[in-house]
């Protein structure tokens, strides 16, 4: 009678790990330059925010209305940092040091992303991503699947966000 | 905790997201050195601080990044509306009576 | 024990489970489901606190969040102790350990109720007026006294070995109170498909359902109804239930704040659970069904222990199957209380009698209440009540045409009271939403809304469960209309419910003194009817004037009880209406709340966020001590065996002045500009000039603000024709960023420029000594590093060690010097093959304290600290890096503004003290003339001060009001006991020529 009443569904199983690096860069241009950099590159770049596209292993998600994160396979980086090189006026700026990313998946990851992010995240369909912040950590979410998440947060923050995610992922597994 | 609807991600996006970033339409004069003292002064410092309808700047810094426009009731902290950095200063007659 | 008051069979505690735990060391026996409250009164306790001023003896008034009274300090071992904690919330477990406030040395007998004999003496502002002058006396006098006679609880003095979490939750409808109307709100809500969410603070779900078993829903029972609506709503996937939760904030847009206890109540904590967890709920629409909260009367002795509220008597019955006294007394304005005292009768206790101050009750009551056997006194007044720990008597009076006639003495052993209900509209309130004066229901009840939300059932006035019900069906299909669902408003059929009506009374009348009366109204802060209207007297005209001057409804319960009777005598001794008065405001949390439960994940380490550098766990392995910087933490001195933070330091300083020093610089902001404009970008925001500084060469940047003053500098290096990599300070790298962003938007988004940090992109190491070359070169990889070949102010993209590198050479001490940048992945290996390698030059690792002394001693500036944001370039001796040439740049205008020209402003200058043994402390005042009288005219300040191990003698750095025109002259530093004198030098005070760069 006195049991604690928590009827709604109960997620327990979320698992958290950090994925190796790959290759990643900023990519900053004007609209009018966006299709000769995509011939260049070989990759569509979306054209509205939190839009992601991918071709041949790369992958690009739309940041703000003239930024890209690109995401290549660590062999192509070089190939990459150089194929925008004269004519298009851009800014292309590797920065796969920067940042530590963090998969969370299972049943239980739109609980766990709730314990940091303001953001409804149910409404981010799969396949899309978002800057936003988590427990006061600017971060790049992006959904990969119904329960798949990335999460990607600057390199000197990954251990309080990473302390956090665990802390939430044993708070999530008690379903209390 | 507001809700910023901002006017490039076109998505209305709790307040942490955001970042205030002082009154709008305060335009860095062309030639700085061409204004007089008492000119620079006001450019400098002087702000219209209203209570009600306040012009003001925010920035989506933890999602777009981009700067851009809001009016905002001082009172009742609402935003009224937002647009984008470089367009007109809404006419607030116009904003009333949409909203009436 | 035999909980004598406890009533087989009845309420809704699990007989069966007996729980033990202690109050006040006593052991006391309750039943599963009992709150400590209810598990007391089982044994025949009233008395569970002493009131806050006079430690007057109380008793419980409550049963619930409401109570003023019954606070105490639960316990679960080491660390596990809360103080004012309400007795009427706390749920019993195995072995808590409960305590009551406020008593010495114990609770049946207080010195400290000594206040209560004085009490004519401790009138309302008695604070004000007593405790006013001399200033001195508040340290030592005042604010002891008062703590100690104060403490509301104890605070714990061991660190809280609990967790607490944070969660954010969004949905369409939040219903707040689970109660009829909240409850019929969530059905009509959860079946048209919205996300519905209903929290309710109680351990059990059903709000006055659970305390009314006798009204009949549907043709079901009120509990048997209540069982199936709760299993029809775990049925819905969009519907939620929270108990033992509380909203205790609405804030702006629908954000609604919740605590959720979840493991005060068990008997064993699980291993890793959370105390708390506070939830920020973002609902579409709000529902408020919280009910009213019912109002005591206001007459002499209503403070005694075992007077209490009417409806928590019935509550305590029905709920937890106990009575509250075997021979009750009942005192009521209103038709409620009548019910509660039939519900005692039929369970078995005697009712003394029914004494109503309205000359007209229904009659259907009274006839009840004769059949009954009770003795009805209608048109009567109580004026008094006896009993040292406990209500023993209580006098009763006639009252005809507003006279008082003769007393007469009635036995009992609880006196229930009721003076009507007080809609509870505390959330509705945080919103700045307006309420009415309604004289009909003798309540204020809401009117104009602020936010997106329904207010249901006796929060607006309506009393009943038929009407609760019904409005809360109403409320809750308006709450969930939306495109593309249908929500039906239910009907529900109910038998047996209990309306009625009431008058709002002020004081009772009474025969007595009214000036000798103790008539409390807030109880827990001991203020009477006679302060409300002393304070009137003495001027005060407000209602927030009257309720800080006596304090009513200042106690933790925030004037849940005393608000509405404070108001109303208020208003009777201004000579004006209640709405005329007004309301003092409501404001967030609702009840107490933890602040675990605010502070929730940012506890212990995760207080605040803490940087760490790729270099940082090398340091940590090395001893380092760290300090922090912004949000980093930075390796401040590597102390070796023995040392201490001065001798660290002067080795560390000795170590790069003579052989070479490796420091970890990778927190140093850094910006890449990049693009076809990068070169006119930074002509416009920095001061210095950009555009014919070739690729390969650097320069050091200094940024103004609009208003002409120094905001931050570091080297900027070209990597080409269209790229810079741009070095901020640690602390200034996001506030760098954002003001070049705000620029390149708004005021020149015509520039094909664009920014990207990679402050974390790299790991950053420097190198510096005369050493530092011979520890690089055989590391760097087909690059000459002679002086010719990579001078000063060079960079250059290499190889170092094996990992990709910008290699810059730089010095920020003075001495020869490199840093190296390399992908942050590489930096610890970087560090350690530059470690192995510098050990045979003689190298250290050196922290920030090594740091600012050898940059000080060259007179380089840190942002910050030897400026203050109203600093220039001239100030700070910089003038050389104005772009002479340039026609604009970000606060070249201000740079002419007639006071930043003016003589006299405050200069960056050296002092070196007359004792070269005393290092001055940084902040430190500084007078022309120590001979005047005080307050002395200061002239200026110390910013930076160090012992400089290279000189053998403190150096420091001070701004001074025409500091650059002193070159020579003596200044003085008035310190406690004793005045400094310093000589004013130029800030460059080791190798000032600059020879050891040039190597
Ligand atoms: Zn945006």
């Amino acid at each position: 009678m006195t049991a604690q009443i928590h009827s709604f569904p109960r997620s327990t199983a979320v698992a958290v790990t950090v994925l190796p690096l790959e290759a990643r860069f900023s990519l900053r241009l004007r609209a009018a330059s966006r299709e000769a950099a995509e011939a260049a590159l070989g990759l569509p770049l979306p054209d509205r925010i939190g839009r992601t596209s991918e071709q041949g292993g790369r992958r690009a998600l739309c940041l703000g209305p003239d930024e890209w994160r690109l995401d290549v396979p660590a062999a192509e980086a070089a190939a990459v940092a150089g194929a925008l090189e004269g004519g298009i006026p851009h800014a292309l700026v590797e920065v796969t040091d920067r940042e530590v990313t963090f998969l969370i998946e299972g049943p239980g990851s739109l609980d766990l992303l709730a314990i940091g992010i303001a953001r409804d995240v149910r409404r981010l369909e799969v396949g899309r991503g978002a800057r936003t912040v988590f427990d006061g950590v600017q971060a790049v979410l992006v959904r990969e699947g119904e329960e798949r998440f990335t999460l990607a947060v600057w390199r000197s923050y990954a251990s309080h966000v990473e302390e956090l995610l665990r802390q939430g992922a044993r708070e999530i597994a008690l379903g209390l | 905790m507001l809700l910023i609807h901002c006017p490039y991600c076109d998505e209305t996006l709790p307040e942490p997201e955001f970042a205030y970033a002082g009154e709008a339409h305060i335009a860095r004069p062309a030639d700085p050195m061409a204004l007089s003292d008492e000119e620079w002064r006001d450019f400098l410092f002087i702000r219209s601080n209203p209570r009600g309808n306040h012009f003001e700047r925010w920035r989506h810094v933890n999602g777009c990044g981009r700067f851009f426009n809001a009016v905002r009731d001082t009172v009742s902290d609402k935003f009224a509306m937002t647009y984008r950095a470089g367009e007109p200063r809404p006419n607030l007659d116009a904003l009333k009576e949409a909203a009436e | 024990m035999s909980q004598p008051f406890r009533i087989a069979g009845h309420g809704r505690v699990d007989h069966a489970q007996p729980v033990r735990f202690t109050f006040d060391g006593r052991t006391v026996e309750g039943r599963r489901g009992d709150t400590v409250a209810s598990a007391l009164l089982a044994n025949g306790i009233h008395l569970m606190g002493r009131s806050f001023k006079y430690h007057r003896p109380r008793g419980v008034v409550s049963a619930g969040s409401e109570e003023p009274n019954a606070l105490i300090g639960t316990s679960r071992g080491p660390g596990r102790f809360e103080p004012n904690t309400r007795a009427t919330m706390q749920e019993v477990r195995q072995g808590l350990t409960a305590e009551s406030q406020n008593k010495w040395p114990s609770l049946s007998f207080d010195v400290g109720a000594i206040n209560d004999r004085l009490g004519r003496f401790i009138p309302a502002g008695f604070y004000y007026k007593t405790f006013k002058w001399p200033r001195s006396f508040w340290d030592k006098v005042y604010e002891p006294f008062i703590r100690q006679a104060a403490g509301l609880g104890k605070s714990p003095t061991e660190a809280d070995p609990d967790h607490y979490a944070s969660r954010h939750l969004h949905c369409d409808v939040l219903i707040v109170g689970g109660g009829p109307a909240g409850l019929a709100a969530a059905l009509a809500a959860g079946q048209s498909g919205a996300e519905t969410v209903l929290v309710d603070e109680q351990a059990e779900i059903g709000g006055t359902l659970l305390s009314e078993p006798g009204v009949r829903i549907e043709g079901q029972g009120a509990w048997d109804w209540l069982a199936a609506a709760l299993a029809e709503l775990r049925t819905m996937p969009n519907v939620r239930l929270m108990s033992r939760t509380t909203a205790i904030g609405y804030y702006h847009q629908n954000m609604v704040g919740l605590c959720e206890r979840l493991t005060d109540h068990l008997d064993v904590l699980p291993e890793g659970a959370p105390r708390e967890r506070l939830w920020r709920v973002r609902a579409g629409q709000v529902v408020l069904a919280q009910g009213a909260i019912e109002k005591p009367l206001v007459f002499d002795g209503n403070d005694r222990p075992g007077v209490m509220l009417a409806g928590a008597a019935q509550t305590f019955l029905h709920r937890f199957g106990v009575k509250v006294g075997n021979r009750v007394a009942v005192v009521t304005s209103h038709d409620s209380a009548w019910h509660g005292a039939f519900d005692l009768a039929h369970a078995g206790v005697k009712v003394a009698a029914i004494v109503d101050v309205r000359a007209e009750v229904p009659r259907v009551l009274t006839a009840r209440a004769e059949a009954l056997g009770i003795e009805v006194l209608t048109g009567h007044t109580v004026t008094g009540t006896t009993g040292r720990l406990r209500v023993a008597t209580v006098r009763v009076n006639p009252v005809q045409g507003g006279r008082v006639g003769a007393g007469r003495t009635i036995a009992c052993d609880a006196l229930l009271m009721c003076g009507g209900w007080t809609p509870s509209l505390h959330l509705f309130s945080h919103t700045k939403g307006s309420l009415a004066w309604d004289a009909e229901a003798g309540a204020f009840l809401p009117d104009r809304k602020t936010e997106e939300c329904e207010i249901a059932g006796a929060g607006r006035g309506l009393w009943g469960v038929a009407a609760a019900l019904e409005d809360g069906a109403r409320a809750g299909a308006a709450a969930a209309k939306a495109p593309g669902r249908v929500a039906g408003v239910g009907t529900f059929a109910v038998e047996g419910d209990r309306t009625g009506s009431g008058v709002v009374a002020k004081e009772l009348p009474t025969d007595r003194d009214a000036g000798l009366a103790k008539a409390f109204i807030d109880f827990q802060n001991d203020v009477t009817a006679k302060d409300i209207r002393l304070a009137v007297r003495e001027g005060m005209r407000s209602i927030e004037h009257v309720k800080r001057y006596t304090t009513n409804g200042m106690a933790t319960d925030q004037g849940k009880l005393s608000n509405i009777n404070g108001l109303m005598i208020a208003a009777d001794a201004l000579g004006k209406e209640a709405p005329a008065v007004g309301l003092t405001t409501f404001r967030p949390p609702y009840t107490p709340t933890t602040f675990g439960a605010l502070a929730n994940l940012r506890k212990g380490r995760h207080f605040e966020v803490t940087r760490r550098t790729a270099i940082d766990a090398w340091a940590e392995a090395t001893g380092a001590v760290f300090e922090p910087v912004s949000l980093w933490r930075r390796a401040w001195y590597f102390p070796q065996a023995g040392e201490d933070m001065h001798k660290a330091v002067a080795r560390e300083c000795r170590a790069v002045r003579t052989a070479v020093g490796m420091f970890d610089a990778s927190t140093l902001g850094k910006i890449e500009v990049m693009g076809p404009d990068a070169a006119t970008f930074l002509e416009r925001m920095y001061t210095n000039p950009w555009a014919k500084l070739q690729p390969g060469r650097c320069r050091y940047g200094l940024l103004l603000g609009e208003d002409g003053f120094i905001r931050d500098d570091g080297v900027i290096g070209r990597l080409a024709a269209d790229k810079f990599h741009v070095t901020t300070t640690t602390g200034g790298a996001a506030r760098v960023l954002n003001m070049m962003e705000d620029y390149l938007q708004t005021e020149w988004p015509d520039l094909d420029v664009w920014l990207t940090s990679t402050t974390e992109q790299w790991a950053v190491v420097a190198l510096q000594g005369p050493n530092a070359r011979k520890l690089l070169e055989p590391l760097v990889e087909g690059l000459d590093l002679s002086d010719d070949a990579f001078p000063h102010m060079a960079v250059v993209e290499c190889t170092v060690a094996g990992f990709p590198a910008r290699l810059f050479r730089v010095s920020f001490t003075g001495e020869l010097g490199f840093e190296v940048n390399v992908p942050a992945r590489h930096g610890r290996a970087l560090w350690e093959a530059l470690w192995q390698a510098g050990q045979a030059h003689g190298v250290v690792p050196y922290g920030t304290e090594t740091m600012h002394v050898l940059r000080a001693e060259k007179g380089f500036i840190i942002v910050g600290q030897d400026t203050d944001g109203t600093v220039t370039p001239q100030d700070a001796g910089l003038g050389w890096a104005i772009g002479k040439a340039k026609t604009d740049f970000v606060g070249k205008r201000s740079l002419a503004r007639p006071d930043i020209v003016a003589k006299g402003r405050k200069q960056l200058v050296g002092l070196l003290t007359e004792d070269p043994a005393v290092v001055l402390e940084e902040g430190a005042q500084i007078v022309a003339d120590p001979n005047q009288p005080i307050p002395m005219t200061m002239i200026g300040h110390v910013t930076s001060s160090y012992w400089s191990e290279a000189l053998g003698r403190s150096i420091a750095m001070a701004l001074v009001e025409g500091g650059r025109d002193r070159m020579g002259e003596v200044l003085h530093i008035p310190m406690p006991g004793r005045t400094l004198r310093a000589k004013v030098t130029v800030p460059n005070f080791v190798d000032p020529d600059g020879q050891k760069l040039k190597v």
